[in-house]
């Protein structure tokens, strides 16, 4: 019973703060407020037992991608404080399609067969993930790394490719002087 | 938080519901962390204003509370608490208000997984590490958030320094701890900590080489982690003014302020559990755990705040490069030395 | 030597050069304001000319025998050779309204001195690439040391000037764009250092225009402490406008009054005192270990040692407390030279109360060299940023420290040695690449010579006798004399009322300040007041290459240049 209601806590801060991400005029706002939203998944999944993914999701979605997406909004030229109002030419075709994915999502939900489990204190993960990886899905795992870091040299030769005079830039370095600066 | 949960249950019996007792033990738990961080904040202003004063050929605060100025947290408290709130008028006040909260709240969820003694833990995590490199990177969000509120080119500066620093230095610090939890084979803090019984030779940073290096390399990275000199790239007053709290004034400055010297202190409690054996003492039977955990993580304080008073403070530029050339593949190369001395050793399981 | 200089250009030039003059030891000649360019190229080109020390305006509407000159204004640039030791004053002539050539273009360091005699006499400058006002406000109206510009007359000013446009940012980030061969547009931040921030210490002001922390163009303001210190010299007696010197480098206050009190003695050919002429060298030693202390441990602190700070601090308040303060009764404000000698005797005790802190100056330097010399953070912060080359260094009218950091040991204390300065031995340190590094190794070494030049001056024993030339031409009679003679009163109400009559004539006095060479030019109409005094004061051009200096570094860098080159804002806007 008190579960539910962390539950709804959660539940109730990222719905509330995704909406706010969406419906905000100020774009700076929105990205801020997905702080929330994040945080709040990451509270779900450690409601479901999953601590491994709640923390990952806080380390790789608040400490890294906000972070960027922040740096990104704010240091572009964007018009400060709120953006105009529109008409209602775009949020039509835009509620389709929301309800669209919506209904998708829904008929998903329903149709799958959930696996049922005892209730109780979650069990570790992490090991169980540990050995996954380094077994199971070794491949998948490197084959994951491996794009990652083909990623990461592509978006250092970017970086270079503006600045070849800089030799002294190093190219993580460069990414991430080149955020402030772009 | 077993601790609580246990003592909750003896008062109430069964009058409470196990989620009760969850509930219950856990606000106080976090009350006294917010405590414990609170009190440690005001400890180390006064302790940093006389380590300045005595390496500065100076005495430092001397006047209020009769002895050395031990009180004088207590005054500038009551100062502060009387300051104005000024918020800019062309500040984002919502963020600006905001900013001191985010920050200073993702310090305290931190000071939950730390092992002060056996069983004095707020929140025994599995994940116990992880966990406090997670919520302490919440922090970086606060810097952005007040250095862009604040609407003055100073604070955005100082604020993109501190991202970009935070962002930076995590890495290093995440990879100097990696060793250790490969010997313990757990990212749980009190398994970390039993791990390291038997005296100063069983502490982790003395296991082997490449341990000691990662312990170097977790001091250095974890000064930069908390701004503080000579990392203090975001708030240099002769560059950046006061950087991205540039406009804060009064209790939204002293939240800044608690956060800076409670982040000293966890990363210091950090490298304690981790590296310097949590609670064990140099030698023969646990004794006084909390105390002993304490007296390490201050002794680990002292010297941020020596280094502090001796460094010039590098260059941004400088700073990044130290990160990114030095300090990342060192921590690599400790990470790929450790698991090749466990093999040799025949510890690998 | 520079009689002959004087004789070669006659050769040179023949009906070209108006009149030659010498006074004082100073030479100088008059050329017509188009004959400038060549003159000034050939003393530069072969007469090793190499420094432009200041141009200095004149107004002559009221000097005695030029009241009905057409040619209103004098303007007189200070010339000198280093290599050859040799000075020479070259003046031209202009009627109001007429155009001066401009040498900008011949050296660096005539831009901002030229914008301020146009700033405060109106005289313009024909092909100078930026004529605009540099003491006083862009708003202001008139020009304040002309004679008939009434010295209670205030205007109340303040819209700011806007330092670099926004087309030329526009500009910039489009150079910036085709320089890297941009995918995406840059934006670049215009952000001001000053006049209020932490590491001008003092009210400066430069505008920067920032790509991410790189500096892409830096323009300086300054001004923000003009307070008239000229105009208000020309409406004292010259007595009177000691206290104001002491205000001009506050650091080093005592060099001030004796570097103006050797240029009003030498207006007055006046002989001081043995004595006063030892403590002259002791207190201007003194003044210039403080001087270069306060620089040093400051620029340590925008570089983030702070505790280098204390270190040097705790030496320089020992100095005030024991030494400064007995001496004058004061700490910054001295006012402590006359003209003629000096204004009190020193205490009982001076001598040990030196000796002991110079042992306390040795134990700081030898921590503060401890802490930083070898310091790798240090070194990297330093090392080759803000590096000038001797030729740049001398371009942009660079002196002392700075000067010599670059590698070149010129000392005014060496080349042109006054108070006796030729007698005591002392070395001159020099840098090699003229960078940050180099200018704080230098201070620091430099304060070791001073040390031990008042380590000599304290041995050989003070010489006894009066501290104050007995000559009732300038200098106050004892009070015995005031209180027992009818000539003494006289000639104190004399003195005090209308002040030392100072002979007609122009001189210009100079000696080895704090952070270079200090010069008081100075005109007497015969009466009790100055008609002109100018000062040279060596940070002026130091900082006119700031701007240069900084560009396409960053932000910490600027201000660690900033906190070398040592600007003190109180001479730089006097």
């Amino acid at each position: 019973m008190s579960g539910d209601l962390v539950f709804y806590g959660f539940a109730l801060l990222t719905v509330l703060s995704g909406f706010f991400v969406v419906a905000s005029r100020n774009v700076v706002h929105a990205a801020f407020s997905l702080l929330f939203t994040l945080f709040g998944v990451a509270g779900l999944y450690a409601q479901l037992g999953a601590d491994f993914l709640a923390v990952t999701q806080t380390v790789v979605y608040i400490g890294g991608i906000l972070v960027l997406v922040i740096f990104a909004v704010m240091m572009t030229r964007i018009p400060r404080g709120d953006a105009p109002r529109r008409g209602l030419d775009r949020a039509v075709p835009a509620a389709i399609l929301a309800l669209l994915v919506f209904a998708l999502i829904y008929m998903v939900i329903v149709g799958t067969r959930w696996p049922e489990r005892a209730a109780g204190a979650p069990e570790a993960t992490v090991a169980e993930i540990g050995t996954g990886l380094m077994t199971t899905f070794v491949f998948p795992f490197e084959y994951a790394s491996l794009v990652l870091l083909a990623a990461m040299v592509g978006a250092a030769i970017l970086i270079r490719e503006r600045a070849p005079a800089d030799d002294a830039a190093d190219a993580d370095d460069a990414a991430g002087e080149g955020e402030v600066r772009s | 938080m077993q601790v609580m949960t246990d003592l909750f249950a003896r008062i109430f019996g069964d009058g409470l519901s196990s989620l009760g007792l969850l509930v219950a033990g856990g606000l106080t738990m976090a009350l006294i962390m917010a405590l414990v961080m609170a009190s440690c904040a005001i400890v180390f202003t006064w302790a940093e204003r006389k380590v300045a004063g005595f390496i500065q050929s100076r005495y430092g605060p001397m006047r209020v509370g009769r002895w050395h100025g031990v009180l004088q947290p207590v005054a500038d408290m009551v100062k502060i608490l009387g300051k104005e709130d000024i918020v800019p008028r062309d500040a984002d006040k919502p963020l600006f208000m905001l900013a001191p909260f985010v920050i200073f709240v993702g310090s305290l969820m931190a000071w939950a997984a730390i092992p002060f003694a056996p069983g004095f833990i707020a929140a025994d995590l599995d994940l116990g590490l992880f966990y406090i490199f997670a919520v302490s990177s919440a922090a970086t969000i606060g810097i952005l958030m007040a250095g862009w509120a604040s609407n003055n080119k100073w604070s955005l500066y100082g604020a993109a320094r501190g991202a970009a620093q935070a962002v930076s230095y995590e890495i290093p610090l995440a990879l100097a701890c990696i060793p250790v939890v490969m010997i313990t084979g757990s990212l749980n803090m009190n398994d970390i900590v039993i791990a390291q019984q038997g005296g100063i030779w069983r502490w982790h940073f003395l296991h082997d080489p490449f341990l000691f290096v990662a312990f170097l390399l977790y001091f250095v990275a974890s000064i930069a982690e908390v701004n503080r000199g000579p990392f203090d790239l975001p708030e240099t007053e002769s560059e950046l003014v006061a950087g991205y709290h540039t406009e804060y004034t009064g209790m939204r400055f002293a939240f800044f302020f608690l956060a800076e010297y409670a982040n000293l202190f966890l990363v210091s409690c950090v490298a304690t559990a981790v590296f310097l054996g949590g609670w064990q003492p140099l030698f023969g039977p646990v004794f006084l755990p909390g105390l002993v955990f304490v007296i390490k993580a201050v002794l680990l304080v002292l010297l941020q705040m020596w280094l502090r008073w001796t460094l010039p403070r590098l260059r941004v530029d400088q700073l990044m490069h130290v990160c990114w050339k030095v300090m990342v593949p060192l921590a690599l190369v400790c990470v790929l030395g450790a698991g090749i001395w466990m093999l040799a050793t025949g510890q690998a399981g | 030597m520079s009689q002959k200089l004087v004789d070669r250009l006659r050769a040179e030039f023949g009906e070209r050069i108006l009149e030659t003059g010498s006074q004082h030891g100073d030479e100088s000649v008059v050329v017509a304001p188009a004959d400038l360019p060549d003159v000034a190229a050939h003393l530069k080109g072969r007469e090793a000319c190499e420094l432009l020390l200041d141009v200095v305006g004149v107004d002559r509407s009221e000097l005695p025998g030029h009241r009905d000159d057409p040619e209103r204004f004098e303007v007189v640039y200070n010339l000198r050779s280093l290599s050859r030791n040799h000075r020479l004053l070259v003046k031209v002539r202009a009627p109001e309204g007429r155009d001066v050539p401009s040498l900008a273009g011949l050296y660096r360091s005539a831009d901002w001195a030229e914008r301020e005699v146009y700033d405060l006499y109106g005289v313009r400058f024909r092909g100078h690439p930026d004529l605009r006002r540099i003491l006083c406000h862009h708003e202001f109206e008139g020009h304040a040391l002309r004679k008939d510009y009434p010295i209670e007359r205030g205007q109340f000013l303040s819209a700011p000037e806007k330092l670099i446009q926004d087309h030329e940012i526009e500009r910039a980030a489009h150079r910036a764009d085709d320089s890297r061969g941009a995918v995406l547009p840059s934006d670049l931040l215009t952000v001001n250092i000053g006049p209020s921030h932490p590491a001008t210490h003092g009210a400066l002001r430069a505008e920067v225009l920032l790509d991410g922390e790189t500096i892409v163009e830096a323009r300086t303001e300054i001004g923000y402490l003009h307070r008239c210190f000229e105009k208000e010299a020309e409406d004292h007696t010259w007595a009177q406008v000691m206290p104001y010197t002491d205000r001009l480098n506050y650091v080093s206050a005592m060099l001030n009054n004796c570097v103006y009190c050797a240029a009003v003695e030498k207006l007055l050919d006046a002989e001081i005192p043995p004595r006063a002429r030892v403590v002259r060298v002791i207190v201007s030693e003194l003044s210039r270990i403080i001087d270069h202390l306060v620089c040093v441990c400051a620029n340590l602190v925008d570089l983030g040692a702070l505790t280098n700070y204390w270190y040097f601090y705790n030496v320089r308040e020992g100095l005030y407390y024991d030494v400064i303060e007995p001496l004058c009764g004061s700490r910054l404000t001295t006012n402590f030279t006359r003209i003629g000698g000096l204004g009190y005797d020193v205490f009982e005790g001076f001598e040990t109360a030196i000796e002991r802190n110079l042992v306390k100056l040795e134990t700081a330097i030898g921590e503060v060299t401890g802490l930083v010399a070898r310091n790798r953070i240090f070194l990297d912060r330093t090392v080759g940023v803000g590096a000038m080359t001797p030729e740049q260094a001398l371009d942009w009218g660079f002196t002392g420290p700075c000067l010599r950091a670059t590698g070149l040991a010129y000392d005014v204390r060496k080349h042109a040695p006054y108070d006796g300065y030729e007698t005591y031995d002392f070395d001159v340190p020099v840098g090699t690449a003229g960078d940050t590094r180099d200018r704080i190794m230098v201070r620091i070494e430099e304060m070791r010579q001073s040390a031990r030049i008042i380590r000599q001056a304290l041995g050989r024993g003070l010489p006894a006798g009066p501290i104050l030339a007995d000559d009732p031409r300038f200098a106050l009679p004892p009070k015995e004399k005031v209180y027992g003679s009818i000539e003494g009163v006289m000639n104190q109400f004399k003195l005090i009322m209308e002040g030392a009559r100072v002979p007609a004539g122009e001189a210009y006095g100079f000696g080895e300040g704090g952070n270079g060479e200090l010069g008081f030019y100075c005109v007497s109409d015969g009466g009790g007041r100055p008609y002109r005094v100018k000062v040279r004061p060596p940070c002026f051009p130091i900082f006119s290459a700031f701007g240069e200096m900084v560009k396409g570094l960053m932000i910490p860098d600027a201000v660690a240049i900033l906190g070398s080159i040592n600007i003190i804002a109180g001479e730089l806007d006097r």
